[in-house]
């Protein structure tokens, strides 16, 4: 050390200015930009009912921008579970369950209701859903996979119901709808800060459940001042600061894509399937509508009840089930931030956004 | 003042180590500043122009450029004599090779960024200040005034371009053997659009450029640790291993929060460049990074060398 006694000599002190002055500047900067960047914006006052109806009306049915999607629901990291170690295996499981609990972001493109294309990025690797009219290519990069799906009329009025089945990734404003289609009064709903999100200006919708067993503090949903697009859309657990869950825009162009973006060709070398939409399993996310659930309580805090022989086949063999899952009185619990979900040893399985005691009682009819 | 345009390596020493240049090296045709005008200048330029002259002529340039070569040699042979492996296995776009020989620059640079080109830059940046220490050269070349600045830029811009020659390496020589070994064709790209080979060369050339402006902040960081150090070695190792380091911090998820902040956080974001369309995102993110280490560590390094007593 004994160059640092030389080097800060009385006249040396001031060649170390550059030295001392950069990193400070440059953290200054990076403290102070973020600060600017979502920096409250003054909005004129809007009620929630004249929120919900800007949204309603929204027109803005083209546009591009890039989606990140961030959860911290308290689940196990399951990055080893995807990746190409068992892609070979399993493909099919630790897909959509990474969609939903991981961390990742997607460009999206949409024109129209029937031209819609998103691309996932992974690293190295790219996954894409090109919708273009009745017809919807998956492509896998990784794999080299293409699969082409042929909607029949009936999927087609589903899918505009709720895209998320047919395209995997929801988009904010697709996760809105669905949020405001199931209000009901166990609901306040209020007008939150006005904030910028991907440098445009919006309106908060807050929505808190008044129902105080449930596991979900609240959710709100950003507004585009202008168009009524919903650009962001959080879940804050109770009793959290952070949001549990997030999507949200951070880019976003109000104009038409490209054409060429929705023509999908599968590349040479590519395996193509066909899957035929009247046999086999749908890739469907929405465990919740498979036909033997009942459902007790009501509102935020109901808990759905399925048989455990409703669920993918394989799904409890893997060896992601027993990693993500910890053993209960009685089986298994898949606990995170936002939703428990109990397994029996007898083949129930009860989910709900409340505590896993509740669940417990639930299961043992108490 | 044309004495500092004397090449670094020009005066004989007994510690010159076996691999340094001979001292046949001088450029005889280096240019002599002629008149009072700008003679500063004049002699920065003659002093950039000698050092990448001795930066390439030394054998160790060449054998690290080589090493570099090899590594997609190796991959396109190994691939030749084997059997195609199946999408999904092995290091990303390995399963491609086979069928178009133009991935294997790629592939080579995934499987070089991590270790073998930050340990090229890492010797090339180490040895920059501190090579010149341990030879006894050093304080010839700062006769001049004001010499150190323009010496530590010098040396910077030497080890930028080797940056620039070992990604360059890479991803030609692999495109080259790739296209001798293996049929070649329209490259599909990540997002399953295909587009023809001149695309895919511009393409893989500013993912050359990637590469290379991923590497200019580990340079920085080089040249500091080489002012800080008589013995190049110990610079050198100082710099790969923070090189290791800076990803194995990168792999901890607990450590989540820093990562935007770690040099090689968007080494492996040039495959931006093979979406469609392109998605120049990273590629900006990646290179405000690289500024920002650049930056900082030049002052760092600034602040020493200018500090330093030089007594070799």
């Amino acid at each position: 050390m004994v160059w640092l006694s030389r080097a800060f000599g009385p006249a040396r002190v001031s060649r170390w200015l550059p030295a001392a002055i950069i990193p400070v500047v440059i953290v200054a900067g990076a403290v102070i930009a973020p600060l600017g960047a979502t920096a409250a914006v003054d909005l004129p006052d809007i009620a929630p009912d004249e929120l919900l109806e800007l949204v309603a009306t929204c027109e803005a049915d083209a546009f591009s921008g890039t989606i990140e999607q961030q959860s911290d629901l308290g689940l196990p990291d399951l990055s080893g579970f995807s990746g190409y170690e068992v892609s070979g295996s399993e493909p099919d499981i630790a897909s959509p369950l990474e969609l939903l609990t991981g961390s990742y972001s997607a460009r999206v493109f949409v024109d129209g209701p029937d031209l819609a294309r998103v691309q996932v990025f992974d690293r190295l690797a790219e996954r894409n859903i090109v919708r273009n009219g009745d017809e919807v290519w998956l492509y896998h990069s990784r794999e080299r996979t293409a699969t082409r799906l042929v909607l029949s009329a009936d999927d087609t009025e589903r899918a505009e119901k709720a895209v998320p089945d047919a395209g995997e990734v929801p988009t904010p404003g697709q996760l809105a709808d669905r949020v405001l289609a199931e209000l009901d009064p166990s609901t306040a709903i209020t007008v939150g800060t006005d904030r910028v999100v991907a440098g445009r200006s919006v309106y908060e919708l807050v929505l808190t459940p008044r129902d105080r067993l449930t596991l979900v503090g609240s959710v709100s949903i950003a507004v585009d001042s202008e168009t009524g697009l919903p650009l962001a859309f959080e879940i804050v657990a109770r009793g959290q600061d952070a949001p549990a869950f997030r999507v949200a825009f951070t880019e976003l162009t109000l104009e038409s894509p490209d054409a060429d973006l929705f023509a999908f060709e599968p590349p040479p070398g590519a395996t193509v399937t066909e899957h035929n939409m009247q046999e086999g399993p749908r890739p469907d996310l929405g465990a919740g509508e498979t036909p033997d659930s009942t459902v007790s309580g009501e509102g935020w805090s109901s808990i759905v009840e399925l048989s455990a022989a409703d669920l993918p086949t394989g799904l409890l063999e893997s060896p992601l089930y027993t990693a993500a899952t910890e053993p209960v009185d009685g089986g298994r619990l898949l606990s995170t931030a936002l939703v428990n979900v109990l397994l029996t040893d007898d083949g129930r399985v009860f989910a709900g956004a409340v505590s896993p005691e509740q669940l417990l009682d639930t299961a043992n009819g108490r | 003042m044309p004495s500092d345009a004397v090449p670094t390596k020009a005066v004989p020493t007994n510690a010159v180590p076996s691999d340094a240049v001979p001292t046949n090296a001088v450029p005889t045709d280096a240019p002599r500043p002629t008149g009072a005008a700008a003679p500063r200048r004049a002699s920065g330029a003659a002093l950039l122009r000698s050092e990448l002259w001795v930066l390439f002529r030394r054998r160790r340039t060449w054998a690290l450029l080589l090493a570099l070569a090899a590594i997609p040699i190796l991959i396109a042979v190994a691939i030749r004599l084997s059997s195609s492996p199946s999408p999904g296995r092995g290091p990303a776009f390995l399963d491609q090779v086979s069928q178009n020989g133009l991935f294997v620059g790629v592939t080579a640079l995934i499987v070089a960024i991590p270790l073998f080109l930050p340990l090229t830059i890492g010797v090339v940046a180490g040895d920059t200040i501190a090579g010149e220490a341990s030879h006894g050269t050093l304080r010839y070349l700062l006769i001049a005034p004001s010499g150190r600045v323009r010496l530590l830029v010098v040396k910077y811009i030497g080890a930028a371009a080797f940056c620039v020659a070992a990604a360059l390496t890479v991803v030609v020589a692999g495109t080259a053997v790739g296209a001798l070994l293996f049929p070649i064709g329209p490259v599909t790209l990540l997002s399953g659009t295909t587009i023809g080979i001149g695309e895919a060369l511009a393409r893989f050339l500013a993912i050359a450029g990637y590469v290379t402006i991923s590497l200019l902040g580990l340079s920085a960081i080089g040249l500091f640790f080489s002012t800080i150090t008589d013995v190049p070695v110990g610079a050198m190792t100082a710099t790969i291993s923070l090189a290791v380091a800076g990803q194995i911090v990168g792999a901890l998820p607990q450590l989540e929060w820093l990562h935007p902040w770690i040099f090689s956080h968007y080494w492996l974001g040039f495959v931006d460049l093979l979406r469609d369309p392109i998605s120049w995102a990273s590629f900006g993110d990646n290179a405000v990074l690289q500024a920002g280490y650049l930056v900082v560590f030049g002052a760092l390094a600034y602040g020493r060398f200018l500090t330093k007593d030089i007594l070799s």
